[in-house]
């Protein structure tokens, strides 16, 4: 058993989630690099969830905002109301997004509404939650609600530096990164993948793709709502702008440039493009307000025309290029160790 | 599989929690010594939907240090000068955030300026409080201020100031021309700041008991209001008080014309939507005679305010709009802070807390923050707000506005009704 679990493989990744944990620790001083390495996270996470009904199943979804919003309302309301800890609040807004996609992805899979015509209902919904969350005066309205940070910060999960949330969310993105690995070597994920090929073939195959997309769809929806109860916290208030279109495409737009179905692609594209974005603003913004949003699509256009299949596809392509160079060199070596 | 990640994940952890604890400790922070400049931060939306108010005010603030340093600069700590940092606070509550900490971890700012949207100076003074920076708001929303945060200092006046104000402009030129109004309409965008203006009218309107037969809330990206305005038409309001943002004041202007109704009086409130000047040139004819509320007056009759008007007009061609003078008198506020602290912390001036003591214990009514300031007297409450909070309105007359109330500061008499009103 463990000499299978000293693999190289699982040695890189040992080494990689020590770092990340470390990180904090050299840098807390730092206080910005530690609100940008948080954000990083936010966007690795949602992409990441992202990655299972975009990349896995095939649907352009551009909803993950709406359930942001609503896991934030939901931690908002039961904190400001009942002073019901965030902990609590996260859960509960993962399933109330949940049950709302339920709602909504049950009919548009079962009318077989795909492609274009999916990602215009999904991007709707954001603005349909927005105006909702606007004219609701109960829970939301034009007015922000500030969170109120009574009790222990453990309790009310705000606290005087970004080092917490920094950890919380890294804990979900590994847990939501172990979930699409889950999900990719399942039925369901094998199920997904073809029907994000061809739907039609799956079908006559025997699998019920109505069932299958439903399923990636609330597993998405239940992340981004956890993730939303959060975002909260860490702003602070919650308003109906958190319903942001601009928010869902760039999330989709991550899990597009990461890599369709590859599962640690969308977190690498967030990691890098978000910080990327984040250089940009912090060293152009200043000077020319605007360069660095010109700068950023560029970059995006780039990488859409010289590679429309991610990142993640290019790394693969590069890791096994030295696999089979040290391969041969061993091959090449035992072949000079024979005497012939 | 799953076993393994988890032991992979308890190992990671282990070792991160053994390495951790043998980092050393953090290294005491050294003995205060004065920089050889202050910097001031100047955070801003300079992208994205915000951006217009957000370079006005920009340049209002570095115009402000430029002149405090051309005065010899902070006197009681030796001349020291201040210098501007400029930040893009873009679109969203992370970019705020991220904008206000990158600021304070790169230039280590003694005070941040600028934000003006609540929503994006909740999340930033957050930040600012955390770091004990302080920050000088322009958000019109009341709640800003009341969530107790210590750092935080609002010159400008409220939401619910503006509001009243517009309120009471209307009734007093009426009275002056000889008409009695009987009924009034409110209309604002959705918005925090848009709701608290009409807030502040309606209640004005509901002391002096006048009614109110309509009360329309719209959203701020609003593209077509000629529906809103025939609803308009058909209550027929005496009075309408306008809380737009920017866009939204040209698409009404437009559709009063379309439509083809004025009622006796436009009046805004809260936001600069109809007199700024790209809304008067976007507007044209329509915009003459609508009226709004500003907390800026550019017609103060004082040196450092006339100072002011001329070097902008200079540079840009127009009069300081509402986001470049606020910017303007936070900054001297700043200004007026800082020589205080230099005066009575000499051993310590920079630390926030004094700092923040000094804008406690501030009382202007004279100097350069108060000439340039619409009331007559800045004194901070201890939550941050100005007990003489100053508003003035200002008329598009002959397509430039002009400050028309209170009649203590104005420019010239308000022009009533509407020019483009037919009676009723």
């Amino acid at each position: 058993m463990h000499r299978h679990l000293l693999t190289r493989k699982n040695l890189l990744i040992l080494g990689g989630l020590v770092v990340a944990m470390l990180l904090p620790l050299a840098l807390s001083s730092n206080q910005y690099v530690m609100v940008l390495m948080t954000t990083v996270l936010i966007y690795a996470v949602l992409a990441s969830a992202w990655n299972i009904i975009g990349g896995m199943a095939g649907q352009l979804d551009l909803a993950a905002a709406a359930y942001l919003g609503l896991g934030a309302f939901t931690t908002g309301t039961l904190l400001i109301r009942w002073n019901i800890t965030p902990w609590v609040g996260m859960i509960a807004g993962g399933v109330i997004a949940t049950a709302i996609a339920l709602l909504i992805g049950f009919p548009l899979f079962g009318f077989k509404i795909k492609e274009l015509w999916y990602a215009l209902s999904s991007s709707a919904m954001v603005v349909v939650m927005q105006s909702i969350f606007m004219m609701w005066t109960a829970v939301g309205g034009a007015t922000e609600r500030y969170l109120p940070a009574n009790g222990s910060p453990w309790y009310s999960l705000r606290f005087n530096s970004y080092t917490p949330y920094y950890y919380i969310m890294f804990v979900i993105l590994v847990i939501v990164l172990w979930v699409n690995f889950r999900i990719r070597y399942s039925k369901l994920g094998y199920s997904l993948l073809a029907l994000g090929e061809d739907e039609d073939a799956v079908e006559v195959l025997g699998v019920n793709s109505q069932s299958a997309k439903l399923k990636a769809l609330l597993i998405y929806a239940f992340i981004c709502g956890v993730v939303g109860g959060l975002y909260a916290c860490i702003y602070s208030y919650i308003h109906p702008s958190f319903f942001d279109t601009n928010m869902s495409m760039e999330i989709a737009i991550l899990g597009i440039v990461g890599g369709m179905g590859f599962i640690y692609g969308p977190a690498l594209a967030a990691i890098l493009m978000v910080s990327f974005r984040e250089f940009l603003r912090a060293n152009l913004g200043s000077e020319m307000a605007g360069l660095y949003l010109s700068v950023y699509a560029i970059i995006l256009i780039l990488i859409a025309l010289f590679q429309p299949r991610g990142i993640a596809p290019l790394i693969e392509r590069g890791i096994k290029k030295i696999r089979s160079y040290s391969e041969e060199r061993r091959h090449g070596r035992a072949a000079d160790l024979n005497p012939q | 599989m799953q076993r393994k990640a988890l032991q992979l994940f308890g190992i990671a952890v282990i070792l991160a929690m053994v390495l951790g604890a043998c980092a050393p400790a953090a290294p005491q922070a050294a003995k205060k010594q004065l920089p050889s400049e202050i910097v001031v931060g100047v955070v801003q939306p300079l992208t994205g939907d915000f951006a217009v108010f957000g370079k006005e005010g920009r340049i209002g603030a570095e115009l402000a240090i430029q002149d405090i340093n051309a005065a010899g600069g902070i006197k009681s700590m030796g001349g020291l000068k201040l210098k501007a940092a400029v930040e893009d606070a873009g679109n969203t509550p992370d970019t705020a955030t991220l904008a206000t900490q990158d600021m304070i971890s790169k230039n280590h700012p003694v005070a941040i300026l600028g934000e003006y949207i609540s929503r994006f100076v909740m999340a930033a003074s957050e930040v600012t409080d955390r770091n004990k920076v302080i920050m000088i708001a322009d958000a019109l929303v009341p709640q800003i201020t009341q969530m107790g945060r210590q750092y935080l200092f609002r010159p400008g006046p409220t939401a619910s100031d503006h509001g009243a104000l517009a309120y009471h402009f209307v009734m007093d030129t009426a009275k002056a021309n000889g008409v009695k109004i009987n009924s009034i309409a409110t209309l604002n965008e959705d918005s925090a700041n848009g709701e608290a203006n009409t807030l502040g009218a309606t209640q004005a309107a509901l002391q002096n008991k006048t009614t109110i037969v309509m009360s329309q809330e719209y959203p701020y990206n609003i593209t077509d209001a000629t529906q809103i305005v025939q609803k308009l038409k058909a209550a027929n309001p005496d009075v309408v008080i306008h809380t737009p943002y920017f866009n939204d004041a040209i698409v009404f202007g437009k559709a009063f014309k379309e439509v083809g109704w004025y009622p006796m009086f436009i009046a805004g409130a809260g936001a600069c939507g109809y007199v700024d000047p790209d809304s008067i040139k976007g507007l044209g004819d329509a915009a003459e005679g609508i009226s709004m509320t500003y907390s800026y007056n550019p017609a103060k009759n004082t040196p450092q305010n006339k100072k002011f008007v001329a070097e902008y007009k200079a540079k840009y061609g127009v009069i300081p709009t509402e986001g470049a003078g606020m910017n303007y008198y936070d900054a001297m506020v700043l200004y007026e802070a800082l020589e205080y602290s230099g005066t009575h912390y000499p051993d310590d001036p920079l630390n926030p807390d004094n700092l923040r003591a000094s804008f406690l214990a501030l009382d202007l009514k004279s100097g350069p923050a108060e000439e340039v300031y619409p009331s007559n007297e800045i004194k901070f409450t201890p939550t941050g707000d100005n007990q003489f909070p100053g508003v003035i309105v200002m008329q598009v007359q002959k397509g430039q506005p002009v400050v028309v109330y209170p009649p203590d500061q104005a420019e010239a008499k308000p022009i009533w009704p509407n020019p483009h009103y037919k009676g009723s």
